[in-house]
């Protein structure tokens, strides 16, 4: 018995030997809804970043050593976001990116922020994330209030005198919905109404009927392109021609297989640019690797927004930052590196820096048109 | 007094198909006191069913567009049915003579199987029917322009309701059917195969939900893989409204729940509509524990 104990042994060092001699590994983890409601914009999340981590490592990796990416779903709920965000904490990676709905990344922080963890969040734009002052949160995406501005800024160049404000009681298009509220309120434009739906339901014709008895001039829906799709479409149906406009959570191209093309013309909402839009040489680059693999564009500009948090990480490491304490100082002071949706840059508070937003239009043919500045 | 109309038609479009789903609901509890939480992912099963043979079977290009529609409501039917059957030989059979609880743990299993199997086959990004399938006319009632194919989703649940009761009431199948119901001893003993009945009811429930998956699908357009869950929930709170176990109230309770929504959302509060709807359920729980209809006995089917 005791020498089978001691060739097990040997045979155990032989096997560890071998990876000690290389240097290790930097890891990094990815927090994305792969199942659930957002799993479409979480699988491509997926699929950008794992996409960078490849070339990275085709290039060399950082400072001689490869990136492996770590991925936990959090299935855009809090409840699995706050166990994705232990499991990644005692994987012992470098950082974390992620993720999509407000409410999900304000679960994780707390949990990747006692880890001692730098977390880039992608796609969650409510207001009150960098405002807790905690050292080691980011983002890549642009906050509500900012978005609110440029709404209200829109609906005023526009003309509208008699807005209708919808949202449907998430965190995230309930903030922009109050946000937009108070500039129109500023600008003087009037609110005439203000309500929420219920998310993932397939009949609005109940609510329709009652935005339609208020008399608009136009509707302002901040939720997400699902709904936002059913409610142009049954619109269309009722025969109310009523403009229609919308945030960045309808910047997705399902919204006009949903809608369809007749139903979604004139269309119109605001949003960072997509990568197909721009014209830097990292958006062109990307955008021909990605089609290459995928055989597809981006489903969204959030998915790319991981990406940048990716590009961001890896400046970091690249320039010795692996501590999350120098990362997140190193992160702060980078005003303008090249990211995918355009130059990438953190203020004191780990808030993405730059006025992006732009308005697209969508056409007969359901095509989304960027408007010029 | 026009909106008023008009929010009673919304409500009934929307109650039509709750009723349907709340039909299997109420068909399994009565005969085996058995809450089938997968149920509402037959219902997404059928809208996916639906989509795919139409669009990879190309139905709508070889007949004429009604026929083929028709084909595929009963061949949507007959397939979301079969799942059902198995589902029931699979999670629920073996599971007879334990708990409540283990069937109930059984039940919730297979739906989180179901909807994750939907997301895998299909994957996770919606999924549209071709708009030319939804009737598109205008019928004026009352001087309102009312979307015709709203109508026929009305007049599709009524009919499909309506032949379910007969069947129940009218024929000898159906007659065992409410024995097994009332009592699956005294039942058996009466020489009723309660397995033979049991299946049937698994084929029926599920038949009508994946036919509602279908008419959700083509008239609304949009379905996803977790559309079952928000259907499945309104129309179990339809059975329990209308009186678990009992048909004729899965229907009435389908009808008001979706009346009472557009109501409430229309004349107080949209963010409020769901809540006023529980309200009126705990209401009527209160005055009527066993639901509007369920009067005798919360067995009765």
């Amino acid at each position: 018995m005791k020498g089978l104990h001691f060739w097990l042994g040997a045979l155990a060092l032989a096997l560890l030997l071998p990876a000690a001699a290389v240097a290790a590994d930097v890891k990094v983890g990815l927090m994305c809804p792969l199942t659930g409601k957002w799993a479409s914009e979480g699988q491509d999340m997926k699929n950008i970043v794992a996409l960078l981590v490849d070339e990275a490592n085709s290039r060399g990796g950082v400072n001689g050593r490869k990136i492996e990416l770590v991925v936990e779903d959090d299935g855009g709920d809090p409840r699995t976001a706050a166990l994705a965000a232990q499991k990644l904490a005692s994987a012992g990676v470098a950082a974390v990116i992620g993720t999509y709905g407000s409410a999900v990344t304000e679960a994780s922080q707390s949990i990747l922020d006692e880890a001692g963890l730098v977390q880039i969040g992608t796609g969650s734009t409510s207001v009150r994330l960098t405002e807790k002052g905690l050292p080691l949160f980011f983002r890549t995406c642009p906050r509500d209030d900012a978005q609110g501005k440029s709404a209200a800024a829109a609906i005023a160049r526009g003309g509208y005198k008699a807005v209708a404000l919808l949202h449907d009681n998430s965190s995230y298009a309930k903030g922009l919905a109050e946000e937009t509220r108070a500039a129109l309120e500023k600008a003087g434009v009037k609110v005439i109404f203000y309500d929420a739906l219920t998310p993932g339901e397939r009949d609005y014709t109940a609510i329709l009927t009652k935005l339609k008895a208020a008399g608009p001039d136009l509707v302002f829906f901040t939720g997400y392109y699902p709904e936002t799709g059913m409610l142009l479409r049954q619109k269309k149906e009722m025969g109310w021609n009523v403009p229609m406009m919308g945030g960045d959570a309808a910047n997705h191209q399902d919204l006009v297989k949903i809608a369809g093309p007749e139903a979604a013309a004139g269309y119109f909402f605001i949003s960072p640019p997509l990568p197909q839009d721009m014209d830097t040489p990292e958006a062109r680059n990307f955008l021909a690797a990605f089609k290459a693999r995928h055989d597809s564009v981006p489903v969204s500009v959030w998915a790319v927004l991981a990406g940048d948090a990716f590009k961001a990480i890896e400046a970091a490491l690249a320039a010795g930052k692996s501590d999350p304490e120098d990362m997140a100082a190193w992160l702060r002071q980078i005003k303008a590196l090249p990211g995918l949706s355009g130059a990438l840059g953190f203020d004191a508070k780990g808030d993405r820096v730059g006025e992006f937003y732009r308005t697209y239009v969508v056409n007969d043919k359901g095509v989304f048109v960027l408007q010029p500045k | 007094m026009e909106q008023f109309f008009q929010q009673l038609l919304n409500g009934l479009a929307v109650g039509g198909i709750y009723a349907l789903v709340a039909l299997g609901y109420t068909m399994v509890y009565g005969v085996l006191k058995l809450i089938n939480f997968a149920h509402g992912d037959l219902f997404t099963i059928g809208a996916y069913l639906g989509l795919t043979l139409l669009a990879s079977c190309n139905l709508s290009g070889m007949l004429p567009l009604p026929v083929a529609v028709l084909a595929v409501f009963v061949m949507v039917a007959l397939l979301a049915a079969l799942i059902g059957f198995l589902l029931e030989r699979a999670a629920y059979r073996p599971l007879r003579n334990a708990g409540r609880l283990s069937a109930v743990v059984s039940a919730l299993g297979a739906s989180i199987f179901f909807q994750n199997a939907v997301m895998l086959i299909y994957g996770a990004r919606v999924y549209v029917y071709p708009d030319f399938l939804r009737p598109d006319f205008t019928v004026h009632v009352f001087g309102m322009a009312v979307p015709g194919v709203r109508l026929l989703v009305i007049a599709a649940s009524v009919l499909l309701m309506l032949g379910l009761s007969a069947f129940i009431q009218r024929t000898r199948t159906g007659a065992a059917i409410r024995a097994v119901a009332i009592d699956p001893g005294a039942a058996r003993l009466m020489g009723i195969n309660v397995d033979r009945v049991i299946s049937l009811v698994f084929l029926i429930g599920p038949g009508l939900g994946g036919a509602a998956g279908l008419m959700v699908g083509i008239y609304y357009g949009q379905i996803d893989f977790t559309m079952g869950w928000s259907y499945g929930l309104k129309a179990f709170t339809a059975a329990i409204l209308g009186g678990i176990g009992n048909i004729p109230g899965a229907m009435l309770g389908g009808l008001l729940l979706g009346v009472i929504e557009a109501l409430a959302a229309g004349y107080i509060a949209i963010a409020w509509k769901d809540a006023i709807a529980f309200l009126v359920l705990i209401l009527i729980l209160i005055i009527r524990p066993t639901g509007i209809l369920g009067e005798r006995t919360a067995d009765k089917l």
